[in-house]
């Protein structure tokens, strides 16, 4: 398998156990990708942190795995109409400004608290975001699956939508109408994100559901596109720079491009709140996770005093969240999609029983 | 209708085969010279090109294989209309009462 050595300090040996481990956790990560549009990055690079990758490595080949990943699943979900072409590309356009200002917001910390700073400010970010945003898309799922009106256009998007505000521009496939205007902020939230927690779609989907005014089947499908777009730039960079481990990326896009696929098809298994549902309960459990992680960059910063035994154990109960996370939404969406194909298959059975 | 069912069935095995041949041997080709593919892509620079190439090569024919898969496995996507939700009318522009030329004698 290893022709020659390769430098130790940028590229880590690879054993069946390492292989097997990035190609399952590529699955989970594509599966749920798939469903809900974003997702397994937020696990993928600890994951690579934690097997001896370095930061700058792990980053650049997760995100070289992302690209084509949502690339596929954007297609797949295309051909199922489920994708709005001009959301995604407007959206992915001022996100690209969003993630400019997140590198600089950054790099400001960094400067002024050094990295357990920095670090900080990512987690805070996290739990103060995904606690918000995970609890309102919970409780909005909760309450679309009592009632029986469907899922409605929310209040807000249905104001925002109203609003005549040049340009106004149609998004067809998402059968909407709104000012540009209202999707930028969208758009920028959304790369600010990414540049800060690494999964923009937290914030982009939520933002194209209740803002925008997109069904959640709609936005999940359309963040995709802007996934593609984001990483593939964001790729780019990384890879001039030298930063790429291609085998962990095709080891991670192996287990990755078939989740995704399954995911996609998912999708058309299920009521459109479950996109929700997984969303918020992977939103809520990862904020829990990066709670964990807080008193460890506080202890660095001298402003909270714990003993090493302690954070050692926060730690791996940290990371131990975050995958519980993404096996949480893997378990949801299987559940759901067999829920949904026995349903099918029981309707046609009756259809058959019904024609003789 | 069964036998064309058969048909079709037969034709995305085909198709599995052959993609999944393809992705063997693309697998085969990079790990099986990994160490000097893995420092050529990490040059930096315009090598930059080689990373992005290889992975939409895989991803083209690992992601045709994987489709065909799912179909051979039986699990295909339902065929369904989304149902149409109310939304909001499109706003009409704002009415200007249209400029009138005034004469007067």
């Amino acid at each position: 398998m290893i022709d020659h050595a390769l430098d130790a300090a940028k590229f880590i040996d690879l054993t069946w156990m390492n292989v097997s481990f990035l190609f399952i956790v590529g699955f989970i990560g594509g599966l749920v990708s798939g469903f809900i549009g974003s997702g397994g990055a937020f696990v993928l690079t600890p994951a690579m942190m934690s097997l001896g990758v370095p930061a700058a490595v792990a980053v650049a080949s997760n995100m070289c795995h992302k690209f084509p990943k949502a690339m596929v699943g954007a297609y797949k979900r295309y051909k199922y109409g489920q994708v709005d072409l001009k959301l995604g590309i407007v959206m992915a356009a001022s996100a690209t400004v969003g993630v400019q200002a997140g590198i600089k917001i950054q790099e400001l910390i960094l400067n002024k608290w050094g990295e357990a700073g920095s670090n900080l400010y990512v987690s805070l970010s996290f739990v103060a975001v995904l606690l918000l945003v995970g609890s309102y898309v919970f409780y909005d799922a909760f309450k679309t699956s009592n009632s029986e009106g469907g899922d409605p256009v929310p209040k807000l998007a249905r104001r925002l939508q109203s609003i005549n505000l040049p340009p106004m521009i149609h998004f067809k496939t998402a059968d909407l109408t709104i000012s540009l205007w209202f999707t930028i902020p969208v758009g920028f939230a959304t790369g600010l994100l990414a540049a800060t927690i690494a999964v923009g779609g937290f914030v982009g989907v939520p933002g194209m559901i209740y803002v925008v005014g997109a069904s959640g089947l709609i936005s999940s499908a359309s963040e995709l596109v802007i996934a593609f777009l984001m990483g593939f730039g964001g790729t780019v960079k990384w890879a001039m720079h030298g930063m790429v481990d291609i085998r962990l990326t095709l080891i991670i896009l192996a287990g990755s491009l078939v989740g995704v696929q399954l995911g996609a098809i998912g999708t058309t298994y299920v009521k459109e709140n479950m996109i929700k549902i997984v969303m918020g309960t992977i939103m809520l459990i990862v904020a829990v996770s990066r709670a964990l992680a807080v008193p460890q960059y506080l202890n660095q910063l001298q402003l909270m005093d714990v003993d090493k035994f302690t954070l050692s154990i926060l730690d791996m109960v940290s990371f131990a969240t975050m995958c519980l996370a993404l096996a949480v939404g893997a378990v949801i969406i299987i559940g759901s999609m067999l829920k949904g194909r026995r349903a099918e298959y029981a309707a046609q059975t009756s259809e058959s029983y019904e024609h003789v | 209708m069964a036998a064309k069912t058969e048909i079709r069935k037969k034709k995305i095995l085909i198709r599995t085969l052959m993609y999944g041949a393809i992705t063997t041997a693309l697998y085969a080709a990079v790990f099986s010279h990994a160490s000097s593919i893995t420092e050529l892509f990490a040059k930096g620079g315009f090598y930059a090109a080689l990373p992005i190439a290889t992975v939409f090569i895989f991803s083209f024919a690992h992601g045709a294989f994987s489709s065909n898969l799912w179909s051979v496995l039986g699990i295909e996507a339902i065929t369904k209309q989304a149902a149409k939700r109310k939304t909001a009318p499109a706003p009409r522009p704002i009415q200007k009462p249209r400029a009138r030329l005034r004469m007067s004698a």
